[in-house]
């Protein structure tokens, strides 16, 4: 029983970077960038939805709403600076900038919110689920947070095979100048892109801080590290691989907590990592690219 | 003769400071199949980029339907009518047939099924695959798909980037032949080609290129013809 109580946790943690892993691993699908401000946009999202919940006592959901707006438009805003003025540039000059752009939105949060850590509302209550004649409890948050990734998971998936749009970012995915000659607006999808990317950051932002109740200006930092190794594990640019990765990530790192130490667990999670692109260098469901010419 | 629907006057094009396009005008009127034909390296493909957009002329002007292209985004350009089949056919490998299709008619609002339909009857090997991932036909059917593709945005003017390259000669005569049937049925089409006999067999006229200029004009049948052009490109 205690194993599938750990099994829980670890798929609940792995959700969380999950939905991370998408913002990370559809912008590199569409602008083969790895975006490293994607943590912080967390982080921010984290900190609407605070003050608009207990600062201006707020719905939960509506605070997760305005920061899920806050944070469309910062993801927009941020790739619409830093990142498009450099769509030609080498890419090692977008990752510098992108590791710039993070330590920014940081720093910047601890100028308007002070790096004393906020303690987060409770946004949907502490109780849990009993189940098994209360062996198994299962706490709200938990189901919370699994199932708004799999809603995620769904509406995404159908969004990216069935609408216009959705092919529309795959196309550019796959090859930007043909894109364009269909009559795509190349710049368009990205800028959408980044959009969804971060507008699911802020659903990460207020799910993180409902299970892990701190918010600091370096919260997102670590979580979103993880998230992009999570992407990385799946196969980056691949989104049921950001999935997979997100889930399987969680899991590792709550047995590892569990069964190995505390302390090692971020070594483990690592180390699993390895093994995994030294097996697969793609990913798990990373693209072998096989095609006949 | 009526306005042209294409008019590339006097263009030049830079790649950094390699100056690959000196100074060329040309025109295409509605309802003909002009080609552009030369050696690898000519600037053929360069100047079909820069028609659509792809690449800006340093000087000169490119105008569509008596419009001029010089401030137009490169997807405003094929909602305009001008479509191009990039060199090396481009289909998006992961994508199937079908969806292929429509992101051809990206731009278009409604018709989509009609249109699927006209392409499908063309081209009844895609209706075959069209469950498919493009990267899995051969050569000669991604040449299909990408052609369909372009068709797909109803085009005004159908650009083509050597669909002959890489083919064998019994589908580049499929090709070609398909290529005919469309102008019959009334399209005009700019066709890029090294294999000049091929195109300047099907084409009203043709323009020869070499390294960034226009060297030879006339029609199809003159070029044939003509002494220097079977030299150079038609293997005497």
């Amino acid at each position: 029983m205690i194993f599938l109580n750990y099994f829980i946790s670890g798929i609940s943690l792995g959700s969380i970077y999950a939905i991370i892993a998408l913002g990370y691993t559809m912008v590199y699908g569409i602008a083969k960038m790895l975006n490293f401000a994607h943590g912080d946009v967390i982080m921010v999202g984290g900190y609407v939805c605070f003050y608009a919940v207990s600062r201006y006592g707020l719905n939960p959901f509506l605070g997760v709403a305005i920061a899920m707006l806050v944070c469309t438009l910062l993801g927009i805003i941020v790739e619409r600076l830093a990142y498009k003025p450099l769509r030609q540039a080498p890419s090692l000059a977008v990752l510098i900038t992108a590791i710039g752009m993070s330590y920014f939105l940081q720093n910047t949060a601890l100028l308007l919110w002070s790096s004393n850590p906020k303690v987060f509302p409770s946004v949907i209550g502490r109780g849990a689920f009993k189940l098994f004649d209360g062996k198994l409890s299962v706490s709200h948050v938990t189901v919370l947070t699994i199932a708004t990734c799999l809603v995620i998971m769904v509406i995404l998936s159908l969004f990216i095979s069935k609408t216009r749009l959705g092919k529309a970012m795959r196309a550019c995915s796959e090859d930007k100048g043909a894109a364009q000659l269909m009559g795509i607006n190349v710049n368009a999808t990205i800028s959408m892109t980044f959009a969804i990317g971060s507008g699911l950051a802020a659903i990460a932002g207020a799910l993180l801080c409902s299970a892990y109740p701190t918010l600091m200006p370096t919260t997102g930092s670590l979580p979103g590290i993880k998230a992009f190794t999570a992407a990385v594990f799946g196969g980056i640019g691949s989104v049921p691989g950001a999935f997979l990765g997100g889930l399987m990530l969680g899991v590792i790192e709550i047995f590892a907590k569990a069964y190995i130490s505390s302390q090692l667990s971020d070594a483990v999670v690592f180390a699993v990592l390895i093994v995994v692109l030294l097996v697969k260098p793609a990913g798990l469901l990373g693209r072998a690219i096989q095609e006949k010419v | 003769m009526s306005d042209p629907v294409l008019k590339v006057e006097n263009i030049n094009v830079y790649y950094g400071s390699i100056h690959a396009i000196k100074g060329i005008s040309f025109e295409v009127y509605e309802g003909e199949i002009v080609t552009l034909i030369g050696a690898n390296g000519a600037g053929k493909s360069t100047t079909l980029n820069t028609i659509s957009g792809l690449l800006h002329p340093a000087t000169g002007s490119v105008s569509f339907l008596g419009e001029s292209l010089a401030k137009v985004q490169p997807h405003k350009i094929v909602e305009k009518g001008l479509a191009q089949v990039p060199e090396g056919r481009r289909v998006f490998a992961q994508m199937t047939v079908q969806e292929n299709l429509e992101m051809g008619a990206y731009t278009q609002t409604g018709g989509l099924a009609e249109d699927l339909d006209k392409v499908y009857t063309l081209f009844p090997r895609l209706k075959e695959r069209m469950h498919q991932t493009a990267g899995t036909l051969s050569g000669g059917e991604q040449q299909m798909l990408a052609m369909g593709r372009a068709l797909m945005s109803r085009p005004k003017l159908l650009m083509l980037d050597e669909p002959s390259m890489g083919l064998a000669p019994i589908l580049v005569e499929q090709i070609f032949d398909i290529i005919a049937d469309l102008h019959r049925t009334g399209a005009t089409i700019l066709l890029v080609e090294q294999n000049a006999q091929m195109a300047l067999s099907i084409a009203s006229r043709g323009y020869v290129m070499e390294t960034g200029k226009i060297v030879t004009t006339g029609t199809g049948e003159e070029l044939l013809a003509s002494e220097a052009v079977r030299k150079a490109y038609l293997g005497g």
